[in-house]
């Protein structure tokens, strides 16, 4: 039998080759397929940015570290930092309007010094073709340097004239890397970089102006540890100190949060697959039985029959991996495409790693869910031809039972590299199933008991529906979170968004207008009363800090509230207590503003001279703060302590103007000020008003209209990478499901020719397997609204502060949907099956 | 047809039981058969006699309870799985009732099969012969899927002689097709049969069918009968009591003499 090596080889790829072009390995090729282009798309992608991250670590500050704050920096810093031999510039940051001829734009004013970024590049084309890219420091004084974006939405190029306050710049230069642009700042605009030199021109930096100051250092490592210890005691609220460690944390979170999302979606994706490859090769198992008995009944042996079904198993699962690889490859492209804008990644810099994890999973759903059914397979005795194959599950649980529990387990760990979580996950997704199969069964008992009544076919759907209950509970419960999902997002961008902007009142503000001068007040004031604009009135607004609570100094947030302030045997001072960790907006009225409402104490009289303060209800709470408790402000130089003598409740949801801390007006009197502003502009006015404000180009304009189509905008790109998972997900469920429908196949003619010899139409029969899969999807449909209208019920609620409201529309979306889709794939599975004719389906089953 | 008294296929004191519901059902009673060289031997009786159990024992398929079954002299009853499919592969071809023809490989690689697992020489040569002698030189690519249930048995019948087996075990290679094409199939199969020499053992419940080969036994509640012998058939065996008989010591193989006259499919 020397000869016999290459026969099983020839077998094994005859086997192969016939049956791909047959198309009966078709569900366990996409299903691995799948499987292994989610993997990889998502590892891939997750990768890239944190590569990105990484490499542009440094650039993410232009400097070694940076002090972010409010107000000057004490000169000593500067000193101790030159003393250490450190590099050293300055960023002035503000918003301002910008003018070009009749156009304008909100944008981010940089002013820099001329040693500005200290760390990495600052890139800048002089003309229109991005060739003479270079590397530069400040700009000449007089000139600009702006982004892409301000030029298309103004219209206008590099040499023409932007007026920046009260002063002309001419665009020398587009920008396109600012190395300290934050990824992410969505709602930022436009950047202008000036020399911090022209700033005074501007005549934008006014008492009370909201501007951020970066001073950016640059050293040695040791030095700038000791530079750490050094500074890090001297920081009061509103100073942030960063080093590359927390602007990338801050950065990474979001990148986070956004990657596990992802993963858990598309884990959704991988265990669907997974379950798609288990049935499918349950059938192929069932499926080769009779060539295994076969071949062994003509002298093959088990070891025979091994090698040509592991090799069979194996040319296939490669060829899956392999394919799957290049899908992934092309989604992995595709994600990057979508958020280029943000972070400049590289798809053909791809390293092993995504590639290694997504042939891992390739291996482990081809392995672990094929395992039992093929050694099954080849187990299959050659009495068999006599006596017929065997094609219900042994009910004896054995090791093989066990594998995709841990193969699923391995596959969640892979993603999450988090044990618990994996467990978590594992035991939640049963959980989860186990609620959804049993409404699930219940609504198919409810239809079934409709179904009696409603007619044949109806009756023969349910009657179907509820023997192959088992089955059908893997798509009820992956189609029920697929489209509970897709509706969720759906409900989300659609209507949640919307629903939240006409919850608000009719003159709901629109616009802010914010360091408005005292001398502007009256001016802007009397143009909203002739022109019919509604406000809110004007607010002076202070920046100050709350540095004491009962004289106890505030710490920042983050940090651990005191916990020895009531530890009576403590001998340690206490540290602090809990505090706002910012600077805040101050300001004065004599009668709280309309939507609030004053839960505790009580306010002011108008005249009222004693220096109080009103505390928002929730931050009261948050800070422990009581009524009576003594509060300790800092605004510029000066420190103040005021009383609290009551506590709102706030409708922040309602766009008015609201703060947090309140005073009565004796308390800030004679403080450096600002106003502010709130305007319902309507949109054949809001040329009309922008030309006025023009005049007073150091009131920054805040348009919410605009906010909220950047968000939506956002929402929208946020959800194209989740509807790509989700879209991977629902091909994984339909899989599962054109699998389970081919599994069933053998039984399916069996019924279809007792049936059609007991005299039944072709209508009736396609009709019963229409109303089957109808149902089925419609029952997924309905219990994925629900689940959808529970989640929204709680974003409403407790994320948007909005009164909940139903969904109904959403939930015809949903059964309708459901049906339709699960409808269709059904009926394509079973579409060859419904066509043969009576004597055919007899022929072959009887 | 010649035969020879070279013994292809003993059997002494078989017996076969299986336990259900504790308790034991006995199949097969003691059977002894003998079956020389070039015999056509039917075995009748009714559903549930033991008749196809009998025969997937006969053909190493499945291992009696107790007793001795010799394919060419090789020990079936002490042979494990491996071993008996090595027979198989050797001496044995099969027609089955429901074709069980291979759906995934073409008609003539469903015939190629055993000869490749026998690692005969020239399979595909071969398989596109037997194809032409039972009418099929046109269905070569086609799979079963494709092919009428008689032309399907007819690529079985092909299969089964690929490897000039010793013997050929036929389980109801009717029984699944109409009258007319069952006689054209039984003709093929006798046909081939008698040019190629091969010992052919025939389960079936179809007397006509049965009347066919040179001689029949009856299974009755496991219990075997001779039912008629033939007169140019040679019978060693005797069913009741043959535990002597000796086996011949002409260890020539069947008379593989091709007669004129091919067969012509209608």
């Amino acid at each position: 039998m020397s000869n016999l090596t290459g026969k099983w080889l020839q077998q094994s790829l005859r086997l192969l080759h016939h049956e791909l072009r047959k198309g009966e390995l078709t569900i366990v090729f996409l299903a691995i397929v799948l499987a292994v282009a989610t993997v990889f798309s998502l590892t891939g992608f997750s990768e890239q940015v944190k590569q990105a991250l990484t490499t542009n670590s440094v650039n993410t500050l232009a400097a070694d570290r940076v002090l972010r704050t409010s107000s000057l920096m004490s000169p000593d810093i500067k000193a101790e930092s030159e003393r250490l031999g450190f590099g050293f510039a300055k960023k002035v940051l503000l918003n301002s309007m910008v003018f070009s001829g009749d156009k304008m734009l909100l944008s981010d004013v940089d002013a820099v010094t001329d040693d500005y970024p200290l760390r990495g590049e600052l890139l800048v084309s002089t003309s229109k073709g991005s060739q003479d890219i270079k590397s530069v420091k400040s700009p000449k004084e007089g000139t600009v340097w702006v982004e892409q974006s301000l030029l298309g939405r103004m219209g206008i190029a590099v040499g023409d004239t932007v007026e920046i306050g009260v002063a002309p710049f001419v665009i020398a230069g587009v920008t396109s890397n600012i190395p300290d642009k934050a990824f992410g700042s969505v709602f930022s605009n436009p950047s202008i970089i000036m020399n911090i030199n022209d700033l005074e021109k501007t005549e934008l930096v006014q008492p009370g102006s909201r501007i951020f100051y970066k001073y950016l250092f640059s050293g040695e490592n040791d030095d700038l540890k000791d530079f750490d210890e050094w500074i890090k005691p001297k920081l009061n609220e509103s100073q942030r100190w960063i080093d590359i460690k927390s602007s990338q944390n801050r950065l990474g979170k979001t990148l986070d949060t956004a990657e596990k999302f992802l993963s858990l979606a598309s884990m959704l994706g991988i265990v669907l697959a997974a379950i798609a490859v288990a049935v499918a090769s349950r059938r192929y198992g069932q499926r080769h039985q009779p060539t295994v008995a076969v071949f062994k009944a003509l002298g093959a042996s088990n070891k025979h029959i091994q090698k040509v079904y592991v090799l069979h198993w194996s040319l296939l699962s490669l060829m899956s991996i392999c394919i799957g690889l290049l899908v992934g490859y092309g989604l992995l492209h595709l994600g990057i495409m979508g958020i280029e804008s943000y972070l400049a990644l590289d798809s053909t810099s791809l390293t092993l790693r995504p590639i290694l994890i997504a042939v891992v999973t390739g291996l482990i759903c081809a392995v672990a869910f094929a395992i039992h059914p093929i050694s099954k397979l080849i187990e299959t005795s050659p009495i068999a031809v006599i006596k017929g194959f065997e094609s219900g599950n042994s009910k004896k649980l054995s090791f093989y039972h066990a594998i995709p529990l841990i193969a699923l387990f391995l596959l969640l760990y892979i993603f999450s590299t988090d044990i618990l979580m994996s467990l978590s996950l594992l035991l939640g997704g049963v959980l989860v199933s186990l609620i959804l199969l049993v409404v699930g069964r219940f609504i198919m008992g409810l239809g079934r008991t409709a179904g009696t009544k409603a007619g044949k076919a109806l009756h023969l759907a349910f009657a179907n529906l509820k023997r192959r209950a088992t089955e059908n509970s893997v798509q009820l419960v992956s189609f029920t979170i697929a489209i509970k999902l897709l509706l969720l997002i759906t409900v989300m961008k659609s209507s949640i968004l919307s629903e939240w902007q006409q919850q608000m009142p009719e003159n709901t503000p629109n616009h802010y207008l914010v360091n408005i001068t005292d001398d502007q007040v009256g001016a802007i004031s009397n143009f909203a009363e002739k022109n019919d604009v509604p406000t809110e009135g004007f607010f002076q607004v202070y920046r100050g800090r709350l540095s004491a609570i009962e004289g106890v100094p505030t710490i920042k947030v983050q940090d651990k509230p005191n916990a020895s302030q009531t530890d009576e045997a403590g001998d340690e001072k206490p540290k602090g207590r809990r505090g706002m960790g910012r600077e805040l907006s101050l300001t004065w009225r004599d009668t709280p503003s309309p939507l609030t409402e004053v839960v505790e104490g009580e306010w002011w009289k108008p005249n009222d001279t004693t220096p109080q303060v009103s505390v928002e209800k929730e931050v009261a709470e948050r800070l422990e703060i009581k009524i009576g408790d003594e509060l300790t402000f800092t605004i510029g130089s000066d420190v103040f302590t005021v009383p609290v003598t009551s506590i709102r409740d706030v409708n922040w949801q309602s766009r008015q103007l609201n703060f947090i801390m309140v005073f009565n007006k004796a308390t800030l009197e004679n403080l450096p000020t600002t106003s502010i502003s709130a305007w319902k502009v309507v949109p054949e006015k809001k040329d009309s008003v922008y030309a006025f404000l023009s005049q007073y180009p150091s009131v920054s304009i805040i348009d919410v209209d605009a906010i909220m189509k950047q968000v939506t905008t956002m929402v929208d790109q946020m959800t194209i990478a989740i509807e790509l998972i989700l879209v991977l997900v629902v091909l994984a469920g339909s899989l599962v499901l054109v699998a389970q429908v081919q599994a069933s196949m053998e039984e399916r003619e069996r019924e279809l020719a007792i049936l059609r010899t007991l005299g039944a139409k072709g209508t009736l029969l396609r009709n019963s397997v229409l109303f089957e899969f109808l149902a089925l999807g419609a029952v997924a449909g309905l219990m994925a609204s629900i689940a959808m209208e529970i989640a929204v019920f709680v974003l409403q609620t407790q994320v948007f502060d909005m009164t909940f409201s139903l969904h109904l529309e959403f939930w015809l979306v949903g059964i309708l949907s459901g049906a339709g889709f699960v409808g269709v794939i059904g009926m394509l599975s079973c579409w060859r099956l419904l066509n043969l004719s009576s004597v055919t389906l007899i022929r072959r089953t009887m | 047809m010649k035969v020879n008294s070279e013994s292809i296929l003993k059997v002494n004191g078989l017996t076969k039981s299986v336990q259900l519901e504790g308790k034991t059902l006995s199949i097969l009673q003691p059977v002894n058969l003998q079956v020389n060289a070039g015999e056509t031997l039917a075995i009748i009786g009714s559903s549930g006699s033991g008749k196809t159990t009998l025969l997937s024992i006969l053909a190493g398929l499945d291992l009696p309870t107790s007793g001795e079954v010799y394919i060419k002299n090789h020990p079936l009853h002490q042979f494990n799985e491996e071993q008996r499919s090595q027979v198989r592969a050797e001496h044995v071809g099969f027609i089955f009732q429901q074709f069980l023809l291979i759906n995934s490989l073409t008609a003539l690689e469903n015939v190629m099969l055993p000869a490749e697992l026998a690692n005969i020489e020239n399979p595909k040569e071969k398989g596109i012969e037997l194809l032409k002698l039972v009418g099929l030189e046109n269905r070569l690519e086609h799979f079963p899927s494709q092919l009428s249930g008689g032309e399907q048995q007819r690529v079985a019948i092909a299969r089964a002689f690929i490897s000039q087996p010793d013997i050929l075990f036929a389980d109801e290679p009717t029984g699944n097709l109409d009258t007319k094409t069952g006689k054209y199939i039984a003709d093929l199969l006798f046909d081939l049969n008698d040019r190629l020499g091969t010992t052919l053992v025939l389960v079936t419940h179809d007397p006509k069918l049965a009347d066919r080969c040179a001689r029949k036994v009856e299974m009755d509640s496991g219990v075997l009968t001779e039912a008629s012998i033939t007169s140019d058939s040679v019978v060693n065996a005797n069913i009741a009591n043959d535990q002597n008989a000796q086996e011949e010591p002409n260890n020539t193989t069947a008379n593989n003499e091709k007669e004129e006259g091919a067969v012509c499919p209608t």
